[in-house]
């Protein structure tokens, strides 16, 4: 027999809700929609991806993943100061963004709200890498257009309990 | 109307969420006197030591020390008393809302927010609304 959180996650693993996620926290943190977009995000000579980890009532990752065009631009539209650089100012809001978007995606799965902890953020530079589990219960990857820019976010589930 | 200045302090391990609720107080048209920051827990703990502020901003989810046990400690050692506390975090359950409040907090703003939101909380606490 399921159990109530495989039940409602399974009813709503589709993408509306990390969606809906992720236009909230856009459009309240930096005065911009982001909308979803079928096409993929093309690797750049620099990624950069946060991660939150997910650990409770179900266990896994969310990642934000961008070029570094969009991340400056994230950053700047949070802070109002373009950065010149990928520095620990523009990691701290790519970080603080995915937590939002973590966050808001949970809220929106009642026994996930209370039963699931988030990580603090963590943030990984580089080229042509993938994150990996060990099992993988279901992944919700969706690509978004913010402005000119597009990210990447994907709800990685490894276990429900 | 004349409103006195008002030292805040606002608890967060991201530079960046701080400057963001730094803004939305100055937008909600607070009194800022001075802005102290601290990005743990701990950090704030020592700050309140020797420092005075009418009103505290904290994310609950930070590392060394959590949002909700610097709560209790700031509570139990008596270092800010009668200063309202404002929760600011991702975390936006009845259970950790219920959870801030025992621990002593008067309010709890929801990541993501608008600084109509910020004023909306945080001016009723001052008496300023």
């Amino acid at each position: 027999m399921a159990t109530p959180a495989r039940e409602i996650l399974q009813e709503s693993a589709h993408a509306a809700h990390l969606d809906d996620a992720v236009d909230e926290v856009f459009r309240l943190m930096m005065g911009a929609p982001c909308t979803p977009i079928e096409v993929g995000v093309a690797d750049s000579k620099e990624t950069i991806t946060a991660v939150i980890g997910l650990a409770g009532a179900m266990s896994g990752a969310c990642t934000l993943r961008c070029d570094l065009q969009t991340a400056l631009r994230m950053a700047e539209c949070m802070v109002g100061i373009r950065p010149a650089e990928l520095d620990a100012m523009v990691k701290d809001a790519i970080g603080e963004v995915c937590n939002m978007v973590a966050g808001a995606w949970k809220g929106k799965h009642g026994v996930l709200s209370s039963g699931c902890m988030l990580s603090t953020p963590a943030v990984v530079t580089g080229t042509n890498y993938q994150l990996h589990m060990q099992q993988q219960e279901f992944r919700i990857d969706r690509n978004y257009r913010f402005e000119s820019h597009t990210l990447n976010v994907s709800i990685i589930c490894e276990s429900i309990q | 109307m004349f409103m006195s200045e008002i030292a805040a302090l606002i608890v967060d391990d991201s530079s960046v969420m701080r400057k963001i609720v730094e803004r939305a107080l100055r937008q909600a048209g607070l009194p800022l006197s001075k802005v102290h920051e601290a990005s743990s827990g701990v950090e704030a703990l020592d700050l309140l030591k020797s420092e005075r502020v009418q009103l505290i901003l904290s994310d609950i989810n930070m590392p060394m020390m959590d949002g909700l046990e610097f709560l209790r400690q700031l509570r139990s050692q008596d270092l800010a008393p009668d200063v309202p506390v404002v929760m600011i975090t991702t975390e936006s359950s009845e259970e950790h809302v219920k959870e801030a409040i025992v621990a002593g907090a008067q309010g709890y703003i929801r990541k993501p927010f608008t600084a109509e939101q910020v004023k909306d909380r945080v001016l009723p606490l001052l008496d300023l609304a």
